[in-house]
């Protein structure tokens, strides 16, 4: 029998973000909700992944629920295999360590570039500012593959972004190595509240590859200010399942201030 | 011949590596002797107006409040801050007009801050976390630059003093950023003897790299304990008492952020602290708990509360790992 799910777009972007990660490889964890998404995985997916925080945690096993604000807290520091710094941190990353890194974004382009720093005006006089790299940068510059969770919000979805606060493929291929950023690095996916992307190995230009269950392409791809390319058999991706919804709402964030967005529903 | 193939152009905080190494010479003492100040006592010696600031480790985590109180309650000027995980001192610091300059590092967003940015009433430099904990280990280091493989190909190159030259060894660009030498760190410690010798429980920034490179350093401890604990234990040394130039006694030090396995944050006051977007309810904020009180121990006492302090403690149940 088939029955509808009801969750949030934040709960459907951090279980897809979850189910992305592979057991025994090593993630760089970013600010927000790629925390979230870490220790879902890690309590249903991946028990062996090794999660690395800038501050220097290593290896960490979260504590739940999540304190909200707190990187370097007991909580998300608890039973780390090994406690350093940030100098530390990104040497690891840096010599090649890191198989993902994980990073949410203000604002993303067609080659994956991340804006987390300003909106409107310039940057000396911008009209909204926001916190910028803190250690995006070096995430999105060291690590193999790099995932981008943003919410599925048009606006967010630019040509060209305002600011590269953390490179994807800059200008096209190889403008990464050109740079003197390290070779066969760069943006994976991009985990959204609706759909998923990838980038396309010639162009390196985003490719919507799923879609929410229930959604069609179009459905996605509509509102976003560049039109992405729509891979060939676009798939689908089902709801969150009752053991994520279950482990979010009850034991990651029960006072329910990180999961909370718009209503959504699909088919389980 | 000029190798720079890409440079940013604002100022930065920059001091020959032979300056440093005089200063240590000369302005540090190898001694060991007594360093307990009050906190009043030891910014006011060893901060002044314009100095550049860093400190260890975030708003939320092990960070200096007492000390930025006490920095903001003395109406210091013109302060230049590093700043790897600012939230709310870097708003404090900027109304109450104590802070002109921030290189970031992670600034605090959608409140009071982000709009002093757009107003212009700080600046803010753009050198990354990594790129700013890479400095002070140049600082601390003694050489005038680092090179790093980030950066590259982002516009905060253009928004720091980062530089893009060709590696000698493999031909490729790579990004040199130069050693940073502060003022003055401030470092909030678990343990610390009144000599300096500091501990630190659990991860931290760059606290060792930062006490090394800066002109002063002072440590506030949750806890101070005799100078033999340090000999019989050096593993747990992070900080040694040659690099120190005054000690405070600051119990809760950190708060409203959490001090690990010693009491939590408090997540009310972060939140009234996040909550100041008006000048109004920035100067209510100032004039409550930072001027409206003679010291930390006054604040405590008087906007914490003996009941809240023991809550706090209470909630801290992780010790696994912190000793």
């Amino acid at each position: 029998m088939s029955r509808t799910v009801e969750f949030t777009d934040t709960e459907f972007m951090i279980a897809q973000g979850a189910r992305l990660l592979e057991d025994g490889k090593s993630i760089f964890v970013g600010w927000g909700i790629p925390q979230i998404v870490a220790i879902l995985a890690q309590k249903l997916y991946v028990p062996n992944v090794v999660q690395l925080f800038e501050f220097g945690a290593v290896g960490p096993q979260s504590v739940l629920p999540f304190v909200r604000g707190t990187m370097g807290g007991p909580q998300n520091t608890y039973r780390s295999l090994q406690w350093l710094n940030m100098n530390w941190a990104f040497a690891y990353s840096a010599s090649g360590y890191m198989d993902y890194g994980m990073l949410g974004a203000l604002q993303v382009d067609p080659y994956g570039n991340i804006n987390s720093t300003y909106l409107g005006g310039t940057f000396e006089k911008p009209e909204r500012r926001f916190a910028g790299s803190g250690g995006g940068n070096q995430v999105a510059s060291h690590c193999w593959r790099t995932v981008i969770i943003i919410k599925h919000e048009g606006r967010r979805f630019v040509p060209k972004v305002e600011f590269i606060t953390s490179p994807g493929y800059l200008t096209g291929p190889g403008a990464r190595e050109k740079a003197g950023l390290p070779r066969d690095t760069g943006p994976y996916r991009v985990v959204t509240s609706k759909a998923l992307f990838g980038f396309d190995d010639i162009t390196k230009e985003m490719t919507l590859l799923s879609v929410l269950r229930g959604m069609k392409p179009e459905d996605v791809v509509k509102d976003m200010a560049f039109r992405p390319h729509v891979a060939k058999d676009v798939t689908e991706i089902p709801p969150p399942t009752d053991d994520e919804l279950r482990l979010l709402r009850e034991e990651i964030d029960p006072s329910r201030i990180i999961i909370r967005g718009e209503r959504m529903s699909a088919t389980a | 011949m000029s190798r720079i193939r890409r440079e940013g152009a604002v100022e930065y905080r920059f001091e020959h590596p032979d300056d440093f190494r005089a200063h240590v010479r000369d302005g540090k003492s190898r001694k060991p002797s007594d360093k307990l100040r009050t906190a009043g006592e030891a910014v006011s010696a060893f901060l002044h107006d314009g100095d550049y600031i860093v400190y260890d480790f975030s708003s939320l985590t092990r960070g200096p409040q007492a000390l930025i109180r006490e920095v903001i309650r003395q109406g210091k000027k013109d302060l230049w801050i590093g700043a790897e995980f600012t939230l709310h001192e870097s708003a404090l610091l900027t109304g109450a007009g104590c802070a002109t300059r921030i290189d970031v590092g992670f600034l605090g967003y959608g409140n009071y801050i982000g709009q002093a940015v757009c107003d212009g009433r700080v600046k803010v430099y753009e050198w990354t976390n990594g790129g700013l904990a890479l400095r002070i280990l140049a600082g601390a280091r003694g050489v005038p630059f680092l090179p790093t493989r980030d950066l590259l190909g982002s516009d905060n190159l253009a928004v720091s003093a980062a530089k893009v030259i060709e590696d000698p060894y493999t031909g490729l660009p790579v990004c040199l950023v130069p050693a940073l030498n502060p003022d003055v760190a401030f470092i909030h410690v678990h343990q610390a003897d009144p000599h300096g010798n500091a501990r630190i429980f659990g991860t931290n920034l760059f606290a060792l790299e930062a006490a090394m490179a800066s002109h002063r350093v002072i440590v506030s401890a949750e806890e101070i304990v005799e100078p033999d604990e340090f000999r019989k234990d050096p593993m747990r040394t992070t900080i040694p008492y040659f690099l120190v130039d005054a000690v405070v006694h600051a119990p809760f030090g950190a708060y409203p952020g959490a001090m690990p396995a010693r009491y939590e944050i408090d997540l009310e006051h972060v939140d009234l602290l996040n909550g100041i977007r008006t000048e109004e309810q920035m100067k209510k904020y100032l004039d409550e708990y930072i001027y409206g009180v003679a010291d930390h121990e006054e604040f405590l006492d008087k906007r914490v509360g003996a009941a809240r302090m023991k809550e706090l403690r209470r909630r801290a149940s992780i010790v696994e790992g912190y000793r």
